[in-house]
């Protein structure tokens, strides 16, 4: 069992409980503009350019050896990451952490992801996903059972600003989110906070209460806007994104938390 | 500038808490460290010491040299500045006890070694290799102030008297060395107190008056007798480091709840002590000087030690928050609440402090040495990297340095000099020849130093708090210690390990280029545009904290190489009538940049004359991800195992704790690495951002302190190289950790 890792980062601390290692697939069905990964989005490797680590030797197709020009994911199997993985074990189990899975959207992965959450059990690590919900609940529901935590994205409340900010329908998501419940593994839904796109309180209080009725949720995060994307998208070639890209103010954050507030029964947090 | 008497700066009515006074007290602090900065800094621990006008000492030599060599020397300089040296007061502080320099760096630069016993057949290889011998170093080993709470100093004198009379002449050089010393730091702390009582009639603030009074009655009674309340402990601290560190920058410290809190403990119950004061009483201990002290870790039962006053000195540290050289000794049954306690100090303060060392990788490594639990136990941390038995070891710590690279380097050259097959086994060869070559030349100078350092510099201080020492009559380095257990560290592994790795990975198994073609690039230190791109190959071959990587597999086998040279230093000097034991360490100190400026360019892509990796860690941009588990999981990978440290220097990021769930997390990560076999663990808290600002402007940053290697100290005392060294640390570790 194969599929394309475009990275896999240790000692992750903001993908889920304790420290984590986290795996990013390549592929998502979304076209989120301020995506902080994207050259995760195509299904198939792209070519990244790091123009500050390149050193003008003209000799590209030799191989780049200061590694500015290179691929975004390579295969791997679930043995190969495991590899990676079991190294940290220790640190998992002093923090109650484990594995992350993300992306991209890692359910497009489907048999890796089962395989890899088997894996993981197998040697007793625990494995959380990050996944946009996104795809039929026939399709995610098998690889969201073999997870002992989720973590998912409710961009936009809006169905039609959804559509156009990320090219996917947020009917399905806020069904299978609904649907979570059932399965009974606690959860953790997020909204980015990208500046004048997810970060009114118009979009983010439907969301919040939302999910304050459901039983498995644990808090709702707001991921504070993360500029790396910036310098990804420069790797990419491809022209920056219109949204201001700048973090929110704190002013601005605790603003949101104050107003959040009246949903009763939801913990928030900004990231 | 230099002002040492700090009386009537207030007015007579006003009244102080002890908050204001550690508030005011550490305004001064950073005053005088600005004034040290401006004097022309230091790359070292502060020392507490300040900078002032009022007294220089000139040398009297006893050599044509201009330096003083042996006993009589030595003591009699050292009598004479104590007969001069200024007191310090501050009528704020609770202590007197402050002194301006070290003898030990009076004497001309180069004369530290008496010539008589010149060793030149092992400086040519140490020469060769850039080995840092340890030969003429002085103190680094710990003393027991325990004994000095026992006996005080009229104990210790009666004691040396008493035996001068029972030993024969060959003997009586000693005493009368230590005799003279120890009447004139009697006579010194008596005219302390006469002098600060006479200030206290002077003082017109009537509280400030009051202290001042009251500390000069404590140095009067303790001039002579034991301390008998806490108060007089610490006093009794405070007074033996300033006179430890005046002769030769002698370290102090030790486990602080088994030597203060039976004071705290009777003081308590008598009612003459609150923890209000206990606290500001332990903040002025951390101010007089940024000496070592060891916190919690189990007792002889492995129970836990921590205890009430485990608290008050973390609350001190918070209070004064300063260059404060905490460690905490982590096992499996630490009061939690106090080990999350001290991460959340930590963080909130991000001045460096405190550290953590493990007690399990040090009690089963000191343990394979052949020790008994119940004495590893008390081998304490003390230094920078180092532990050691309080009055009971002679041990030269991190006064020792192999350079790993430098060997590594002249491995190759001889493997290129030669017609035979080249590869990375053949270069492993030769490399564990010469790796020999110098760690028994390190172990036959270190032999050499033992035998001749009376003779250059007696540990006049230090001596008088060993263990039975005062009865065998002899300086330490004569047999005088209970066990000498010598700390011999490799440096520059990393660069070690990853040149043989990117030679194994580009040249024998890859076939991207010879070896002959290598060996031009390195000599002509990768210029060019062709040099530049096998340099960024070399650079990104598997390295050494890569996980799993070829570093890491060549790192583990030069880790286990060294650890077996540096072992069979036992056998080859077991003869030695002061049973020598060696341990091998991994540590640079701030030898970085001394150790790399030498070496020629690298096959790791490290260019010519650039610093040589810190301690056991990595080199910069180790992983992509600059993973801290990565790293701590290759560091622990490499301990030698016998009791001394490969410490792990951790940058981090302050948002990675700014929360409850961020405090957790940290706390399992520090239990993670103490749990994976890692000895210790120096860490900073730093801003990325707020490092590269107090680089380029030190003065904005008065009150930063980092964690330079073991030692904190203010960032605007540092030398600009100095400041780059953590400046790239910063840089390098862990970027993708935070979103």
């Amino acid at each position: 069992m194969k599929a394309l890792v475009t990275n896999i980062q240790r000692f992750s601390l903001t993908d889920g409980p304790g420290i984590r290692t986290t795996v990013f697939l390549q592929g998502c069905n979304m076209r989120c503009e301020w995506c902080h990964n994207p050259e995760t989005i195509p299904m198939k490797p792209v070519e990244l350019f790091y123009r500050e680590k390149c050193i003008a030797c003209g000799r590209c197709d030799d191989g780049c050896t200061a590694e500015a020009r290179v691929m975004s994911s390579k295969e791997m199997s679930v043995e190969d990451v495991m590899r990676e993985i079991r190294q940290d074990k220790r640190y998992y189990e002093e923090s109650g952490g484990g594995v992350a899975l993300s992306g991209g959207e890692p359910t497009l992965h489907a048999d890796f992801a089962i395989a890899l959450a088997d894996a993981c059990h197998k040697e007793g690590i625990k494995i959380a996903i990050e996944t946009n919900m996104s795809l039929p609940w026939a399709h995610i529901e098998p690889v969201l059972r073999k997870m002992d935590f989720i973590m998912c994205d409710i961009k936009l409340n809006a169905t039609v600003e959804h559509m156009k900010f990320t090219g996917v329908d947020n009917q399905t998501v806020f069904n299978s989110v609904g649907r979570t419940s059932k399965l009974g593994i606690p959860m953790i839904v997020r909204t980015p906070l990208v500046p004048g796109v997810t970060d009114s309180i118009e979009n983010l209080k439907p969301i919040a209460e939302y999910i304050a009725k459901m039983d498995n949720i644990v808090r709702y995060e707001l991921l504070n806007f993360n500029p790396l994307g910036g310098s990804k998208r420069e790797a990419l070639q491809k022209e920056d994104l219109s949204v201001e890209a700048k973090p929110l103010a704190k002013e601005k954050t605790d603003a949101l938390l104050a107003a959040l507030l009246e949903v009763k029964g939801l913990e928030v947090k900004v990231i | 500038m230099g002002k040492i008497k700090f009386i009537n700066e207030y007015p007579a009515d006003r009244v102080f808490s002890y908050d204001e006074r550690i508030a005011l007290l550490r305004t001064r602090k950073v005053e005088q460290t600005a004034e040290k900065a401006a004097a022309g800094g230091a790359d070292e621990d502060d020392y507490g010491i300040v900078v002032q006008d009022e007294f220089k000492y000139t040398l009297k030599p006893n050599h044509p040299n201009g330096s003083i060599y042996g006993y009589k020397a030595w003591s009699e300089n050292y009598c004479s500045i104590l007969q001069q040296h200024p007191i310090y007061v501050d009528a704020l502080d609770a202590f007197s006890a402050k002194g301006f320099f070290f003898l030990e760096r009076l004497r001309p630069v180069g004369t530290k070694w008496n010539p008589d016993y010149s060793y030149p057949d092992l400086q040519a290889i140490f020469d060769r290799y850039q080995v840092i011998s340890g030969i003429d170093n002085c103190h680094h080993f710990t003393p027991d102030i325990q004994i000095g709470f026992e006996k005080g100093w009229d104990g210790i004198l009666s004691e040396l008297k008493e035996e001068r009379a029972k030993h024969d002449e060959s003997h009586h050089e000693f005493y009368d060395a230590e005799i003279a010393v120890v009447e004139n730091i009697i006579a010194f702390i008596r005219r302390a107190g006469e002098e600060i009582i006479a200030l206290s009639k002077a003082e017109r603030n009537f509280q400030l008056s009051e202290n001042l009074r009251t500390m000069g009655e404590i140095d009067l009674r303790i001039a002579e007798a034991p301390p008998a309340t806490f108060r007089e402990a610490v006093q009794w601290c405070c007074w033996f480091s300033m006179i430890s560190r005046t002769y030769n920058r002698g370290s102090a410290g030790g486990q602080l709840e088994d030597l203060l809190n039976p004071f705290y403990e009777r003081d308590i119950a008598a009612g003459i002590l609150n923890d209000e004061e206990a606290v500001f009483y332990l903040a002025c201990l951390f101010l007089q000087d940024s000496r070592y002290w060891q916190l919690s870790g189990p007792d002889e039962n492995d129970n836990d030690r921590t205890c009430h006053l485990s608290y008050l000195a973390l609350e001190a540290a918070d209070k004064l928050n300063i260059a404060t050289n905490l460690t905490i000794r982590y096992h499996d049954k630490i009061d939690q609440k106090f080990f999350r306690k001290s991460v959340e100090l930590l963080f909130k303060n991000k001045q460096g402090w405190p550290r953590y060392s493990s007690d399990k990788a040090l009690m089963d490594g000191f343990m394979r040495c052949g020790y008994p639990k119940e004495l590893a136990r008390r081998r304490v941390a003390a230094g920078c990297h180092w532990m050691c038995i309080p009055g009971m070891e002679y041990t030269m710590n991190d006064t020792i340095k192999v350079n790993l690279a430098m060997v590594f380097e002249v491995a190759w050259n001889e493997m290129m000099a030669l017609d035979g097959e080249k590869s990375a086994e053949t270069l492993w060869t030769i490399y564990a020849k010469h790796l020999k070559i110098a760690v028994d030349a390190t172990g036959r100078g270190v032999m050499h130093h033992l035998n001749y350092q009376t003779k250059s510099q007696p540990e006049l201080i230090l001596n008088l708090m060993q263990h039975g020492l005062v009865k065998k009559g002899v300086n330490i380095t004569d047999g005088g210690a209970n066990y000498y257990n010598i700390c011999v560290d490799g440096a520059g592994i990393a660069v070690a390990a990853d040149s043989f790795a990117a030679v194994e990975q580009r040249i024998d198994r890859e076939k991207r280029m010879s070896y002959v073609q290598l060996q031009q690039h390195l000599d002509e230190n990768y210029s060019g545009v062709d040099g530049e791109r096998v340099r960024q190959m070399m650079l990104h071959s598997e390295r050494y904290g890569g996980g799993d990587s070829l570093g890491d597999k060549w790192a583990v086998r030069i880790s286990k190489l060294w650890t077996e040279l540096v072992r069979d230093l036992v056998n080859q000097h077991a003869g030695d009538y002061r049973r020598v034991n060696f341990i091998p360490g991994l540590f640079s100190w701030s030898n970085t940049i001394l150790l790399g400026s030498l070496l020629k360019a690298t096959p790791n892509g490290r260019k010519a004359g650039e610093p040589i990796n810190h301690g056991a860690n990595p080199n910069g941009g180790f992983r992509a991800d600059g993973s801290v588990t990565a790293m701590c999981n290759s560091i622990a990978a490499v301990q030698p195992g016998f009791g001394n440290t490969a410490p792990v220097q951790l940058e981090v990021d302050p948002q990675i704790a700014n929360d409850e769930e961020g405090v957790d997390k940290m706390c399992a990560m520090i239990k993670g690495i103490m749990n994976s076999g890692n000895t210790l663990l120096n860490i900073n808290i730093i801003d990325a951002k707020r490092i590269l600002e107090a680089d380029s402007d030190p003065s904005k940053f008065p009150d930063l302190v980092v964690r330079v290697t073991g030692f904190t100290a203010f960032f605007a005392m540092l030398s600009a190289k100095f400041r780059k060294l953590v400046v790239d640390r910063v840089k390098s570790v862990n970027p993708g950790a935070c979103r």
